[in-house]
């Protein structure tokens, strides 16, 4: 048995979500990088402002020059001796011992040269706090969790709609597919879709199984008229070895010899008919059924099978526990049976036993033989053969599963030292 | 007695006619439709054989044209078509007996004779072979006039060679048709054997002055004195 797969659509939903966990990892760090900078970029031009209003204000108040530490408008000058400095604007991000919450805190400052209204050169520094930003950070972090939980639900959602949607059409032909049994003439039909490929499949489907079905039901003609076409020649080949080995008085040798030819040639007979049963079975041409009594007939015909039984040394014992009764052709009833009792009765050995149980709609039956359990899988299965067996035709418990399925009898094989097979019949199969 | 044989694959026409001939019976033979209709229209038979897939029409509608006539002739078709439609149609049509190909000539033998004995209910019911006598519709056996007491398939065993007498019957014609289609095993026909050994032993304690005898290899004869 093939492991069950998984469903379209978890598939599809596990790849997306495992592709959207980098995907929403590398959009949120370039969102992050964009976002820092903007805010640093909105600092540094908020630092600039704050320069140039400073340095308008020295000159305007020299006294301001006298500011070597952060006061409230968080800038120091510091007087440096003459010489030249490079007067461009340096941006640096640093930690610096925040009083109010007793830590090192993240700031951004500008550090630049100026000369004042003297000509004297003075160190600006202008320091804006960057305490925001931890807390963008942890925002854009709790943003970005909840975006992700947001699309997974969503594209789960949609994916399931889509995919329903979407597929529809597919799941049907399916289910079709699934119930469909070659012989049956089952029309398939179309599901509607406006898909063009699903709509494709479904004509290649259809007249795919159309070809089957063709080819099914020429290869049942095939087997029946084959089968019916042999019939005339092995009568004739059949009758003419009757007639000689009766017409002529042959030494013992060579009597044996026709034997021999007049057994192969018999066995031949079997193996057609039996072939032509099975294919009469597929064509259904054992439809007129009536009420038959399973725990009866199998009474009766046990009486014609005691002899052999007898000669083997077999004891038979049936146990009735209640009566099935059957609605089933007569015939196939006879088939299916007799098979089963004359199973039990070849594979067995001398002074074993047979057990038969009829209960409410339970049929078992219960031989000794070899102890090794056989192949569930393949005795069911035409021209298979246990062991070596030259005169079995490896079609009789063929016959026996092809007659229980075609009435819906459920055939089971099971081991448990004996060999048990059974027959389960539905409740009520009055109306089928 | 007259028998006409309507069948046209030639190998099993003439081999039915050389084995009914060997019975005493006079063997007519047709090969195709028309042919049976002429000779059913201008002879008297006993019993008529008729296959149901003829050149030139169907052996229903030749059975269909000898009842039209009230003909009283025995009829059994026998087809290659073993469905129970044909068998259903031609019985209801006023076939005796349907036989489906393949089938044993002692099997043939066996159906012509109950035919035609049922036929002609002024004819003894009884068949005799020796100093046995066999009442197949009573089921008893008598030697001597002493009743003889035989289970169901030892009868039945009984009754087969005595419509056969002094014939080849083999092994699977005895099983088929004693013990049914369904006993389709070789390996099986052992048990035939042990079957046939205790007829005759009741058949030679009872003093029947016919007896089986192993044809090696192929089978049983009842010889008959």
């Amino acid at each position: 048995m093939q492991k069950k797969g998984i469903s379209l659509q978890n598939y599809t939903l596990r790849y997306l979500l495992v592709a959207l966990l980098p995907v929403i990892a590398i959009w949120a760090g370039l969102f992050y990088a964009v976002i820092t900078e903007e805010v640093y970029d909105n600092i540094d031009d908020g630092l600039k402002n704050s320069k140039l209003l400073i340095i308008r204000e020295t000159y305007a108040h020299p006294e301001l020059l006298n500011a070597p530490e952060y006061g409230i408008n968080q800038y120091k000058i510091e007087p440096l001796p003459k010489g030249s400095y490079d007067f461009s604007d340096k941006f640096i991000s640093t930690f610096e011992f925040m009083e109010y919450d007793d830590d090192d805190e993240p700031v951004r400052l500008l550090q630049t040269v100026f000369n004042d209204a003297q000509g004297n050169p003075h160190r600006l520094t202008i320091r804006a706090s960057l305490i925001e930003e931890d807390e963008l950070l942890e925002d854009l972090l709790l943003a970005l969790i909840g975006l992700y939980i947001m699309l997974v639900m969503s594209i789960a959602i949609l994916n399931r709609v889509v995919l329903k949607r979407a597929w529809k059409p597919f799941y049907g032909l399916l289910e079709k597919l699934r119930l469909y049994k070659p012989g049956k003439g089952q029309v398939f039909e179309n599901p509607d879709s406006k898909v063009a490929e699903f709509k494709t499949l479904a004509n290649e489907l259809r007249e795919m199984l159309q070809r089957n079905e063709a080819t099914f039901e020429s290869q049942k003609q095939f087997i029946e008229n084959a089968s019916h076409e042999l019939q005339t020649p092995l009568a004739i080949s059949l009758n003419k070895l009757e007639l000689f080995a009766e017409n002529n008085t042959l030494p013992e040798e060579q009597m044996a010899e026709l034997g021999k030819i007049s057994d192969t040639l018999h066995r031949l007979v079997r193996l057609n008919k039996s072939l032509l049963m099975l294919s009469k079975i597929d064509n259904h041409q054992y439809d007129e059924t009536e009420e038959v009594n399973i725990t009866i007939l199998t009474s009766q015909l046990l009486e014609d099978f005691e002899p052999l039984a007898e000669h083997r040394n077999i004891k038979i014992s049936m146990v009735v526990q209640g009566n099935i009764a059957y609605k089933i052709n007569k015939g196939l009833a006879v088939a299916l049976l007799s098979n089963l009792i004359k199973n039990a009765i070849i594979h067995n050995y001398e002074g074993g036993t047979i057990s038969i149980n009829s209960s409410k709609g339970l049929f078992t039956i219960e031989n000794t033989g070899s102890t090794k359990t056989l192949y569930k899988e393949m005795i069911f299965k035409r021209f298979y053969r246990e062991g070596s067996n030259e005169q079995s035709t490896g079609l009789g418990l063929a016959l026996v599963k092809s007659i229980a399925d075609s009435n819906h009898i459920t055939l089971g094989y099971s081991f448990n030292g004996n060999h048990i097979f059974s027959l389960a019949f539905p409740e009520n199969n009055s109306d089928s | 007695m007259k028998i006409l044989v309507v069948e046209d694959e030639p190998g099993l026409r003439e081999v039915i006619k050389e084995s009914l001939e060997k019975e005493q019976y006079i063997v007519e033979t047709a090969h195709d439709y028309p042919t049976g209709i002429d000779k059913i229209g201008s002879y008297d038979y006993d019993c008529v054989l008729i296959d149901i897939m003829l050149p030139g029409g169907s052996g229903l509608a030749l059975l269909e044209e000898l009842k039209s006539l009230q003909k009283k002739e025995a009829i059994i078709i026998i087809s290659a078509k073993d469905s129970v439609d044909d068998k259903v149609k031609g019985l209801d049509l006023g076939a005796d007996d349907y036989l489906a190909k393949p089938f044993h000539l002692a099997e043939l033998h066996a159906r012509i004779k109950s035919a035609i004995r049922r036929k002609n209910h002024n004819g003894d019911s009884f068949v005799e072979v020796a100093n046995i006598r066999l009442s197949p519709e009573l089921r008893t056996v008598s030697i001597n006039n002493n009743e003889m007491v035989l289970n169901r398939k030892e009868f039945d065993l009984l009754y087969y060679f005595m419509i056969n007498p002094n014939r080849l019957v083999n092994k699977p014609a005895l099983a088929e048709s004693v013990w049914g289609d369904y006993i389709d095993q070789s390996d099986s026909l052992d048990f035939v054997y042990s079957q046939i050994k205790n007829l005759r032993k009741k058949l030679k304690d009872a003093g029947a002055e016919a007896d089986i005898q192993a044809v090696y290899g192929m089978g049983y004869k009842m010889i008959a004195p």
